[in-house]
């Protein structure tokens, strides 16, 4: 090549570069995604029920091919299977209507889960230690059957203990069943968070036990005590489909919310006007606002019937809850108590929420009844815009399953180690099933699970992971997950309509586990006296208790109907209903307000500890969920972390610092975690996200962070027993500086700094 | 052609963060793990931001969605030297994986902060990786990465649409974002068309653009609180 | 002390090349032992994955692109000073030129290496190349890095010819000095030098034409380095002044390059006789006009930000002045300007040993400059939820470290190979002895020069 002919090329070259840079290159470029003529998948969707929480929504699975790694007959092998891909809230489903929210979304970790038990195993270390060795089914099954046996060898059918989730669907209806034909006494459900209080309250209230459906959508003004409406409390995500209607569903209506509670929750963060009343007076607040409807001439105090009648000095006016008064008990200002009052009465439909800390005091019935109360005094009870009652499906009788057994129903097994005696205790039972739950983790320490636990001779877990409750199990049944087994769900609230739920499984089983209520069955057929339950498996049951339904479609069952769409909802038969009004029991006396009282003296422990269930676990039982734990938290961006949340001008007065690790101490024990400085929180208080601490459960969550039920005093809330999570004071030192375990996601705390000096 | 876009109505967003986990289950987005989180390597390509307002007790907290604008005017495009992050015809400003060789100019020149760079390569403990979207390419260690306004259900729906014989819906594409927001915070669709639910909100008086004083004019429209 | 004659020079000069002593195996060892490290950091970082330097949200340029700045700014000393003393004809430039000169072409290379080590996948950093491809796919010439890309190639293209063609002379030299078969490279590399008037003459016209066209070269490529921050749309980068201030920053901390060199090989080399104090004394001055320019353009950009009062732009400026950054930004200033105003400015400072502190100081400072540049707005900008901090894992470290360690090895090997000082310009220059001027006569100074 001379040097003339390199110029040439040179030039060319350049030129052509020019002249391409003023073109169009990414019309060149192979762009990552699809272009038309690239087909993408060919996806199927599939209904399901979302399993991690009592709401029951309703799924719409996408399902696609893939090639997954087996083991079939104990060799390794690449399969085609059809495999879930992605989980989305069914939109015509009339609970959540398309949404779901981050846990649902999440759910789908729980089948691919790295650590989920694949198959039938039998303790081979001591208990606890993890150790384990595998079982055929058979095996395993003949185990519990021979357990099972010998009790009714015994005639000590009633030391078979069950512990579960709780909640009202199919399955429970079958556990249900097994255990009263088997003679056991019913299953013992406990949850760290759960709503016994506010069922109890809306018994008495309206005769109704039963957590309330809330039409936020027509409300004008939401009056929330301590509810976490929007992030974990009763049904979540019909909750935000409704509260996004309340406001700016409607044209020139935008609906304003008021949240009372003493740290800002995700829910409470969203309120027009935010209110920290001291713990444990939220109802005085709630009777001071009705005191000002009622002085004002708003609305006559009769008109909360049998409501207000439950409090006491209701008829006179609530003489004892005049603003002032208020005020002295709850710290809002009495100009504002009789502001709010009016909102409330006037603009109408107005309603009012309770849930979560202010329940859970000693309390805590009190204050719900005081909230009915407040409710049924503007008239709002299943009117457009207030509270609801979905009708509930009877399971037992559209399974046409009368009280089974003859004799008296057994008193339910008890967790806690003082109660009523003739209740047995857990520790007592001779052989325990748990399902789902894992009280070792969630109750307080002082209720001493893990030595009860230590007396049981035999216990079968049902979960499908190694947590802590499940790791002291004799035999692990794994069961299969939600989206490889047929699902049902009656959800309690959500729906104005009544609501049934039902999936087919929507893949093949990944490994060698077994549907929990299909392994009941069998083992009712195996024991020596079968228990002789009317179905051979959980489909039949399912399709039993639809086909008592009327079909929503002409010319199709109700039971293919629902099939295909996932849920069944409508007016319910005559018979078919849980009794509309069941009828409440009396109050002995109408109820006062009383102080809450607290566990530890107000002296050297001067803070009030408030454990809350985090947005993204609940109650821990979803840290094993890895996009879970790296979501960042909405109100504190953390991820992968636990922390205590202080105000700052207390953590400045403790000489506490942002990331330090502090120790939270009760009179019953103690945790550390690195302090977050948040505004939205009481100077007199400390609160703490459950979930994180766990000891054995899976890769992504043992040994992250700390459990605030560590610290929390045994003290219950008497009206129901329930545990009263909101009721321990702490002192909290500062133990060091950070230590790394605080991972935020932001940076910033506040969008303009510079403001706020 | 059409001009994707977003309206976020901050009075309906409270925060409760499903469409961050939606996005990470609809785009193969991997979680990095503690260890890597607490150095700052998180990927949520669509965040919700929080940020306080005054002191204990006068406290408020404002919510807001951050996701890719997909700027009209993207500053990210121009910078890039291999045209991995590029404006497509109908709007969306995609980023070419496959063309990226990781200088994250783009992520510096983005105003909204809402590119992520893989630092390690993506990896799913067994078997998490069967939840894996087929339609969505996985990224590998030392790309940027970032909302792809889940192009593949917009070119589905086109693929849907053309195969029978019409155009695309208004309400017919939903990213996986607005598909799993319960209080239907964000409305996703053609800004190009007027009658559409997303024209209609942007041009509501509550809307206005993030940072517009950049000038990346961006398409994604915040209807702000009304109290 | 004599005269240094003819083959005295050539004798002093070429010395180091023929003979080898053990310190010179020392030295390589020492430097050639951070560079292998650095080389490790790298390969490592590119086999684990960018992850294990520190990089992070939403701070994606940091350590590396620092040092890309720095090191390219570094390589403004030599080409272009000795370009505009050749053009003045200022006679004292003459034993400086050579090693002015080779640390801009080591600084160029060393700093090209940065865009490389900072790619999230460099095994395809030939995108950047405009090479005809099969899909007609271009470089997008838009992007500032492009620029960079050929701003950066031209400069070292024309530093190295500028430091090759005067180099053509003394190859002869050793050529005809040497045997073996050193004699036989120095044969190739002296191209056929025969000392005749004509190559001579072209080898002057070429050095002129050279001289006249590395000048806007050099200005432009830190021009457009700076473009790399001023055409993003980011508080405190998106900033008009940034070309200037780019531009006189390289030169700035150019000259204390150049400084540190000079004093290393007087002090090694022995070449108390060619490199005299009035050198450290008018590049002292150099070195203070553009403290002070500096230092103007700092306050400059400083106060027109503040003036201006953007918010975004304020919380970046806050963050360097009194908050996260502070420490490090005044430690800047104290090296940038403070030190070498107090040093420079007075004459009893302005010694060899005050010229190399000053030197240190501004090194360091420029270095804290361009990390102040970067990292601060990267992590302010905008949405405070998006903010974060950053500090270096040990692969940066190590990189940094390394590059410093392969500057100095680049620099000890040339010694080795090349004739540090010009010796056919030293011989064509009249050489003044010290015995016969003292150090930094009247005529000697800066004033001299008839700018």
């Amino acid at each position: 090549m001379d040097r003339r002919s390199f110029i040439k090329l040179t030039a060319v070259t350049g030129a052509s570069a020019a002249l391409a840079s003023c073109g169009n290159p990414e019309n060149q470029l192979i762009r990552f995604v699809p272009d038309e003529d690239i087909v993408p998948g060919i996806a199927v969707w599939k209904p399901g029920v979302c399993p991690l929480c009592a709401a029951g929504c309703g799924l719409t699975v996408r399902v696609m091919d893939a090639d997954a790694e087996v083991v079939r007959n104990g060799q390794l092998g690449i399969v085609r299977i059809a495999a879930a891909k992605k989980l989305e809230g069914a939109p015509n489903h009339p609970v959540n209507r398309g949404g779901l929210c981050a846990r649902g979304q999440a759910a789908i970790q729980i089948t691919y889960h790295p650590d989920r038990i694949t198959q039938p195993l039998k303790r081979a270390g001591e208990r606890g230690d993890g150790r384990y060795e595998a079982i055929s089914w058979d095996d395993a099954l003949g185990e519990v059957v021979s357990r099972l046996d010998a009790l009714e060898a015994a005639g000590t059918q009633r030391a078979l203990a069950f512990l579960s989730r709780g909640g009202a669907g199919h399955r429970a209806a079958l556990i249900e069943q097994f255990l009263a034909r088997f003679g056991a006494p019913p299953p013992l459900v406990y949850e760290l968070f759960g709503d016994e209080v506010l069922r109890r309250a809306n018994a008495v209230s309206f005769g109704r036990e039963q957590l309330p459906t809330l039409d936020l959508a027509n409300a004008r003004f939401v009056l929330s005590f301590g509810a976490d409406f929007l992030g974990t409390w009763n049904s979540p995500v019909a909750q935000s489909v409704a509260y996004g209607a309340m406001r700016q569903g409607r044209p020139g209506i935008r609906g304003g919310f008021v949240q009372v509670e003493s740290r800002m929750s995700q829910t409470g963060a969203n309120a027009d006007e935010w209110i920290p009343a001291r713990p444990g007076t939220e109802g005085v607040l709630a009777l001071g606002l009705a005191h000002v409807i009622v002085a004002a001439g708003l609305r006559p105090a009769s008109a909360a019937s049998r409501a207000g009648a439950l409090i006491d000095g209701w008829s006179d006016g609530l003489q004892g809850y005049a603003p002032e008064q208020v005020e002295k008990i709850t710290g809002v200002a009495a100009a504002r108590v009789d502001r709010l009052g009016r909102q409330f009465a006037e603009m109408r439909p107005s309603v009012a929420i309770v849930a979560g800390p202010p329940l859970a005091h000693t309390n805590g019935f009190f204050t719900a009844v005081a909230v009915n109360a407040l409710n049924a005094l503007v008239g709002n009870i299943e009117q457009p815009g207030g509270v609801f009652f979905t009708p509930q499906l009877d399971l037992a009788a559209a399974l046409k399953m009368k009280t089974p057994v003859a004799g008296a129903p057994a008193p339910p097994f008890r967790l806690q180690p003082e109660g009523d005696e003739d209740d047995p205790h857990i520790g007592d039972a001779q052989v325990l099933f748990v399902d789902g739950a894992n009280p070792v983790f969630t109750a307080p320490r002082l209720w001493r699970i893990e030595q009860a636990l230590a007396k049981a001779p035999y216990i079968v877990s049902f979960g499908s992971f190694l947590d802590e409750t499940a790791v002291r199990a004799d035999l692990i049944l794994p069961d299969h997950s939600f989206l490889e087994a047929w699902s049902g769900a009656v959800p309690e609230s959500g729906a104005t309509v009544a609501v049934a739920s039902v999936a087919p499984p929507v893949m093949r089983p990944l490994y060698q586990t077994r549907a929990t209520p299909d392994v009941l069955l069998d083992i009712g057929r195996r024991l020596r006296r079968p228990l002789n339950l009317p179905w051979q498996t959980f489909e039949e049951m399912l399709a039993a208790a639809f086909a008592a339904l009327p079909s929503a479609t002409r010319d199709v069952d109700a039971w293919t109907d629902a099939q295909g769409k996932g849920m069944w909802s409508g007016t319910l038969p005559a018979g078919l209903g849980r009794a509309a009004s069941l009828p409440a029991p009396p109050a002995a006396r109408p109820l006062a307000y009383e102080a809450p009282s607290f566990d530890g003296d107000a002296g050297e422990y001067p803070f009030h500890f408030l454990p809350y269930p985090s947005t993204t676990f609940l109650d821990g039982s979803l840290a094993h969920l890895p996009w879970l734990q790296e979501m960042p938290d909405p109100l504190t961006s953390a991820m992968w972390s636990s922390w205590v949340e202080i105000n700052p001008a207390t953590a400045e007065r403790l000489g506490i610092g942002q990331g330090d690790v502090v120790e939270i101490a009760s009179a019953h024990g103690s945790v550390r975690a690195a302090a977050i400085l948040t505004p939205g929180i009481a100077p007199d208080m400390v609160a703490m996200p459950a979930g994180q601490g766990h000891r054995t459960f899976t890769r992504y969550a043992s040994g992250r962070g700390s459990n605030p039920v560590e610290v929390i005093a045994p003290v219950t809330e008497p009206a129901t027993g329930a545990l009263a999570w909101a009721a321990t004071r702490v002192r909290v030192t500062r133990v060091g500086p950070p230590d790394g375990s605080l991972i935020l996601f932001a940076g910033g705390m506040r969008e303009h700094p510079e403001e706020h000096r | 052609m059409p001009r994707w876009g977003m309206a976020a109505d901050l009075d309906r967003c409270n925060g409760c963060g499903a469409c961050v986990v939606a996005c990470h289950a609809e785009n193969n987005i991997s979680t990095v793990g503690a260890g890597e989180a607490a150095r700052g390597r998180a990927k949520h390509w669509i965040r919700v931001e929080r940020y306080w307002e005054g002191d204990f007790p006068d406290v408020r907290v404002k919510f807001r969605p951050v996701l890719c604008q997909h700027c009209d005017n993207a500053p990210c495009e121009p910078v890039c030297p291999t045209y991995a992050s590029h404006h497509t015809e109908d709007g969306l400003n995609a980023q070419v994986y496959n063309r990226c060789i990781g200088t994250r100019y783009c992520a510096n020149a983005c105003p909204y902060n809402a590119r992520f760079f893989d630092f390690f390569n993506p990896s799913w403990d067994k078997p998490l990786h069967l939840q894996l979207n087929p339609d969505v390419s996985l990224r590998m260690v030392g790309v940027v990465e970032k909302c792809t306004f889940c192009v593949q259900r917009i070119n589905a729906a086109r693929v849907q649409a053309k195969a029978e014989g019409r155009g695309v819906r208004d309400g017919e594409i939903q990213p996986a974002c607005a598909q799993s927001c319960p209080s239907r915070a964000l409305v996703f669709g053609d800004l190009d068309d007027p009658e559409s639910e997303v024209s209609r909100l942007s041009r509501s008086p509550r809307g206005s653009k993030l940072l517009e004083d950049t000038g990346a004019r961006p398409k994604v429209t915040y209807l702000a609180r009304q109290a | 002390m004599t005269h240094p004659t003819g083959a005295r020079i050539n004798n002093d000069l070429i010395r180091p090349l023929l003979l080898t002593s053990w310190r010179f195996y020392l030295l390589v060892v020492f430097f050639g032992g951070f560079v292998v490290a650095g080389v490790i950091a790298w390969i490592s970082q590119m086999y684990y994955g960018f992850g294990i330097a520190g990089l992070k949200w939403p701070i994606y340029w940091a350590f590396y692109v620092t040092n890309f700045v720095f090191w390219i700014g570094i390589s403004h000393a030599g080409t272009l000073i000795s370009a505009i003393l050749r053009l003045v004809n200022a006679g004292w430039r003459r034993p400086v030129t050579r090693c002015a000169e080779v640390i801009t072409v080591f600084a160029l290379m060393i700093g090209a290496l940065f865009p490389l080590i900072h790619l999230g996948r460099p095994w395809l950093a030939f995108w950047l190349f405009p090479y005809p491809s099969e899909r007609l796919i271009w470089p997008n010439f838009r992007s500032p890095l492009v620029w960079d890309f050929f701003a950066i190639n031209t400069y070292l293209t024309g530093s190295t010819l500028f430091l090759l063609l005067p180099m053509i002379p003394d190859f002869a030299v050793v050529r005809d000095k040497s045997t073996g078969l050193r004699h036989r490279i120095y044969r190739v590399l002296a191209l056929g030098w025969r000392g005749t008037p004509k190559q001579w003459h072209r080898l002057e016209s070429a050095m002129q034409i050279m001289a006249i066209a590395i000048i806007p070269v050099a200005v432009s490529v830190h021009t457009v380095v700076s473009f790399d921050f001023s055409m993003a749309p980011i508080p405190m980068w998106n900033t008009t002044i940034f070309g200037p201030y780019f531009v006189a920053g390289a030169i700035f901390s150019g000259i204390a390059g150049l400084l540190i060199a000079m004093a290393v090989l007087r002090k090694f080399l022995h070449l108390e006789d060619y490199i005299h104090p009035v050198h450290f004394e008018n590049l002292g001055k150099l070195l203070l006009v553009m403290a002070l320019l500096w230092g103007y353009f700092v306050f400059n950009e400083r106060l027109v930000t503040y003036y201006g009062n953007g918010p975004a732009e304020m919380t970046v400026f806050w963050q360097t002045q009194r908050e996260s950054f502070a420490p490090l930004y005044w430690t800047m200033v104290t090296c940038n300007f403070v030190l070498p105003v107090v040093l420079m400015g007075i004459r009893r400072f302005r010694t060899i040993a005050g010229c190399v502190i000053a030197s240190f100081g501004v090194i360091l400072g420029m270095w804290l400059e361009r990390f102040l540049i970067i990292v601060p707005s990267l992590g302010h900008k905008y949405l405070p939820y998006s903010f974060g901090s950053y500090s270096p894992r040990p692969a940066e470290i190590v990189i940094t470290g390394a590059t410093f360690a392969a500057m100095a090895l680049l620099y000890v090997l040339f010694a080795k190979f090349v004739p540090i000082i010009s010796i056919w310009e030293l011989k064509a220059g009249e050489h003044p002895s010290p015995a016969l001027i003292p150090p930094a006569t009247a005529e000697h100074r800066l004033g001299e020069l008839h700018l």
